[in-house]
């Protein structure tokens, strides 16, 4: 069967796979929180928070992640930050917020096209009813973006799940980890990469599926 | 920031090794995208083919791929690489680095260039297809001479948006001995300890040409492109250029 080799080693591969869940979970969250604020930026009225914005998802879009994750983990700790070096949890830390500081540029980018989409003069109407700028975000412009902004965000999503395997090369003992752990012990590179290629899948194709849906739905209700 | 630290990137012998990086980088990303537009033309054709036994393949190849992290397809033939040509060249022959690297991006883009390229056919309206077929030509002779003319201009920006892709994504293939920008940097900084320096160094290289690549897709507009397609291509690429 292939991928059998997963239940010689469930210690190894099972707990990897978790620490892949968790990994995507943290940094989706952390991508989600950091691209709104960053949309929310770059739309401002305020001139300097759209360049800061715009500076962000332009460097962090147009650098590899790696580079990013290797300075996170050895740039950050020579300059006075210990908050992703040492133990495996502060590894870990570093690696989710490494996730959602390169996806965050992504998200920020598709809620920064929700938010434009809004007609203008559901923005108008707020802010002459008397809301405040932020109260007019909160109320009237984000809650609009939501339901166009799915369909993307999960393309960002799978994206995100396959390049938590790119933690391992500083680290974090996820999945593609896993399977070089076991490989080096049994040279079965064979069974072990299948191994690691169907619990991925098993993650990517459903959402893959899920997001194909959404979006037709969503064709269909337009 | 340590100042004392930067008065050795002043010597030409360690931007001669950054080039030297950058040199592997680019070749590797300009042979992954030639070949996969190879690859990616014929899985595109497959997937749009009405013979099942050549469809179905191609959808698999195109889903399964695409959903599989880079990293591990290259790890993979990083490591199996050589055996899998065995058979084929005899018992000692040892796959080169540089085109396990190669093969593992390939592989990934290939399946993204496919999807791309299909994505790129199927916008085009209807009736140039019914056109050519009442014309009198074939199916061939009208995807030849009709369909992919079209829908290859449409793809030029979006084939230079995934070349973007490939250049980040090439400072995966250090981890299996690559000499490429991003391991050439490792090199320096493990032996100088400067990683922070080294590290901005190499982001701002990478920045340099992504964003100057990047910018120039967008402007590049040749001749009409249906709204529809251009949708459905961006989204493409939103899954596809995180990666």
């Amino acid at each position: 069967m292939p991928g059998g080799i997963a239940f010689e080693f469930p210690q190894l591969f099972f707990t990897a796979f978790w620490v892949t869940i968790q990994l995507s979970i943290f940094g989706l969250l952390s991508a989600l929180i950091i691209g709104t604020v960053v949309a929310v930026m770059r739309v401002s009225p305020v001139a300097p928070l759209r360049w800061i914005g715009a500076a962000y998802v332009e460097f962090f879009r147009n650098t590899p992640l790696v580079v990013q994750l290797f300075f996170l983990f050895l740039g950050l700790p020579l300059i006075g930050f210990r908050f992703s070096t040492d133990t495996f949890e502060h590894i870990f830390r570093g690696a989710a917020i490494g996730m959602g500081l390169y996806h965050g540029a992504y998200v920020a980018e598709v809620v920064r096209g929700g938010l434009l989409g809004v007609d203008r003069g559901q923005i108008e109407a707020a802010r002459s009813l008397g809301l405040s700028y932020p109260q007019m975000l909160r109320y009237v412009q984000l809650p609009q973006t939501f339901r166009s902004v799915i369909p993307p965000l999960g393309n960002i999503g799978i994206a995100l799940v396959k390049n938590t395997s790119l933690a391992s090369t500083i680290g974090v003992t996820e999945l593609l980890f896993a399977a070089e752990i076991v490989e080096s012990r049994t040279f079965r590179a064979q069974e072990a990469f299948m191994a690691a290629a169907l619990l991925y899948l098993s993650l990517t194709i459903p959402l893959g599926i899920a997001v194909n849906t959404l979006e037709r739905r969503m064709l269909v209700a337009r | 920031m340590r100042p004392e630290t930067w008065p050795m990137f002043l010597e030409p012998a360690i931007w001669g090794f950054f080039f030297e990086g950058l040199r592997a980088t680019i070749y590797l990303a300009l042979v992954t995208v030639a070949l996969s537009c190879v690859v990616g033309l014929l899985f595109a054709l497959g997937r749009l083919s009405r013979r099942r036994w050549i469809r179905w393949p191609s959808i698999f190849y195109i889903e399964a791929v695409r959903a599989l992290p880079v990293l591990l397809l290259i790890v993979y033939f990083g490591i199996k690489g050589s055996a899998l040509f065995q058979p084929i060249f005899g018992a000692d022959f040892e796959l080169p680095t540089f085109w396990a690297g190669v093969l593992g991006l390939s592989m990934y883009t290939s399946a993204v260039l496919a999807e791309i390229i299909r994505a790129g056919i199927v916008s085009l309206p209807r009736g140039q297809t019914e056109a050519a077929r009442a014309l009198g030509l074939s199916h061939a002779q009208t995807m030849r001479s009709v369909i992919l003319p079209q829908a290859l201009r449409l793809m030029v920006p979006a084939v230079m948006a995934q070349l973007t892709t490939v250049i980040k994504d090439t400072s995966l293939v250090g981890t299996i001995g690559i000499f490429e920008l991003l391991r050439q940097g490792r090199t320096i900084y493990t032996q100088f300890f400067n990683p922070v320096e080294v590290l901005l160094i190499v982001a701002t290289i990478y920045f340099v040409i992504c964003f100057s690549l990047s910018q120039a897709s967008r402007r590049l507009e040749l001749g009409y492109v249906p709204k529809a397609a251009r949708i459905k291509i961006q989204d493409i690429a939103l899954r596809d250029q995180a990666a």
